[in-house]
């Protein structure tokens, strides 16, 4: 009971009524009072010890993968077999929002992005800007800062795309995903982009540009580096995870309220409690989709039915309770599975039915 | 371990020089470490963090009064000491709880807890290695929860949301590392005490 009422003493989660009855056992004995001495004093003491270095490299161990990874690396196998009978969803009945990916010039014009119109872009001035490919747009120069103007690219569900920026920097687009960015970047001010979503950065290397992606409510700040920064609007977080190099995290309206992140560290931005938190991570797990791979690691369900909707263009629904509290760890290749073959493997390890009507699943109880 | 000695011990004496980039490796190592000191004793972040810079300002001022790099850790925290005492003893640490006595019981309690700490060069060094010791030693949940709550000052809750366990998890792993520590540096905060009334 007291030692219990003192653990939480010491860790400042006492209520006042509890700090009373400490109080007076303390005052209960001499005996008491030393050993609450004592005790507090260990506490303060380990204030001595190096915590930072402890808190970056020991504690961040490898969870041993769960048996589901198993069957998942298995998968990969079996998966390319099974790909053959790819279930088709109907694509074309859903029509809210884009099925093409589309690109917003500045002078408001838009255009899609489709398999043959391979392009050039010119700008008013009659000058090339950049080519279009299919599955990419480079662009090239630079312009006179009050030149600078915004071109906006939406990829939507289903889709991913790959820009190359005026400066280098190539971008990574991950399906729903919308970036605006300047057709050329200024001989003399910083490099911005806008991000709603998720992107892989390749920033080049420029020291006197530095090079920031604006997200939710926070903005990363980069010299020349390679990260991914995941700003979905539905998501309550912004996370970036960092490859090579180093960024500065900070909130727009707080510029104090910053952190920087060394390679292999991802930061958190929480829109709720405003604050930024960094841990050490696998950063493969992070950029696998810009391999074509979809990677877990203990992530949730409704993490993955979230990734699962973007990549597949299709909506889940999930009546399973024990599916909705089931976390999942491994990895999968887009090209080789459909959305069958994965629900396939996470029933192997949560059982559940689940019915397919048009692009929406509907997850249920086995009855 | 020798040759973070002999990096420091380069350091230290470029820092006695006045070269500032040494300094600032102090200065980075010792902050966190002051602050999270001071909090425990005045319960407020901004204050200990004021105190840890001031602590690390003295230290530059100071530094020709040092003569090895082991003693710039028991010239921090002795320094840190008496300003948390003197924070208490004039009445700057702010009320915590409603009623006067357990305050006034709290303040009397630490000023015995600070005045039964010494920071002896000799001992320090032997005790952080101890503490270094027996906080890897804790399980590796039970570690990661106690730095969370030691180093960031975190609440239980903001702690189990980000370790997504529940509360009552964090809860048991503090009581364990809390439990474990009592146990392994008691011992020693003992030991230290017969030295010291040997002097």
């Amino acid at each position: 009971m007291i030692s219990e009422i003192l653990t939480k003493y010491l860790s400042n989660e006492a209520t006042e009524q509890e700090i009373q009855t400490l109080f007076e056992w303390i005052d209960a004995s001499e005996e008491n009072k030393k050993e609450f001495i004592a005790a507090k004093k260990s506490c303060v003491m380990t204030s001595l010890s190096d915590l930072n270095s402890i808190s970056e490299t020991s504690v961040i161990q490898l969870k041993t993968r769960n048996k589901v990874f198993k069957y998942l690396k298995f998968a990969a196998v079996f998966l390319v077999l099974l790909g053959l009978g790819k279930l088709a969803f109907n694509y074309n009945q859903k029509a809210n929002y884009s099925k093409e990916i589309v690109l917003e010039l500045a002078d408001g014009r838009s255009e899609f992005i489709t398999k043959n119109n391979q392009t050039k872009i010119v700008n008013n001035k009659g000058d090339l800007i950049a080519r279009k490919f299919p599955n990419q747009i480079t662009y090239f120069g630079k312009v006179h800062d009050q030149e600078v103007v915004y071109n906006t690219l939406k990829v939507p569900y289903g889709k991913k795309f790959k820009l190359q920026l005026s400066d280098g920097t190539v971008v990574s687009l991950n399906s729903g995903t919308t970036l605006k960015y300047p057709e050329q970047f200024g001989l003399n001010t910083k490099r911005n982009v806008y991000l709603t979503g998720e992107a892989f950065f390749e920033v080049a290397k420029d020291k006197t540009h530095p090079f920031i992606v604006h997200a939710n409510h926070i903005q990363v700040e980069v010299l020349g580096t390679k990260f991914n920064v995941s700003a979905y609007p539905e998501n309550p977080t912004v996370n970036s995870t960092l490859i090579e190099g180093s960024i500065k995290l900070a909130e727009a309206e707080n510029k104090s309220n910053t952190v920087l992140i060394v390679p292999n560290q991802m930061a958190t931005w929480q829109n709720n409690s405003k604050k930024i938190t960094t841990k050490f991570v696998d950063t493969s797990i992070y950029s696998a989709w810009t391999k074509g791979d979809i990677a877990f690691k203990d992530t949730p369900f409704s993490t993955i039915a979230k990734i699962i909707e973007r990549t597949y263009d299709v909506k889940i629904i999930n009546e399973n309770s024990d599916l909705a509290r089931q976390s999942f760890t491994g990895s999968i290749k887009i090209s080789e599975s459909s959305v069958e073959n994965i629900l396939e493997l996470l029933k192997r390890d949560t059982p559940f039915n689940y019915a397919v009507k048009e692009n929406t699943i509907t997850i249920t109880n086995i009855p | 371990m020798s040759n973070n000695n002999s990096f420091e011990s380069n350091l230290f004496e470029s820092f006695k020089k006045g070269d500032q980039a040494a300094f600032t490796h102090f200065y980075e190592k010792y902050f966190k470490r002051i602050t999270a000191f001071c909090i425990q004793f005045i319960y407020d972040k901004d204050e200990a963090e004021n105190l840890a810079q001031e602590a690390l300002l003295y230290l530059w001022q100071n530094k020709q009064s040092l003569d090895s790099v082991n003693g710039i850790q028991s010239f921090l925290y002795t320094y840190a000491k008496s300003k948390c005492l003197n924070t208490i003893r004039h009445n700057k640490v702010k009320d915590r709880f409603k009623n006067d006595l357990l305050n006034i019981k709290e303040r009397e309690l630490n000023i015995e807890i600070l005045n039964s700490i010494s920071f002896d060069t000799l001992e320090l060094t032997e005790l952080e290695r101890i503490i270094q010791e027996s906080i890897n030693d804790l399980p590796p949940k039970t570690r990661e929860v106690f730095i969370k709550k030691r180093i960031e000052n975190k609440k239980n809750a903001e702690i189990a949301e980000e370790m997504q366990v529940t509360l009552k998890a964090v809860e048991a792993h503090m009581t364990k590392a809390l439990k474990i520590l009592k146990t392994k540096l008691s011992d020693y905060l003992f030991l230290i005490f017969i030295l010291i009334c040997n002097n």
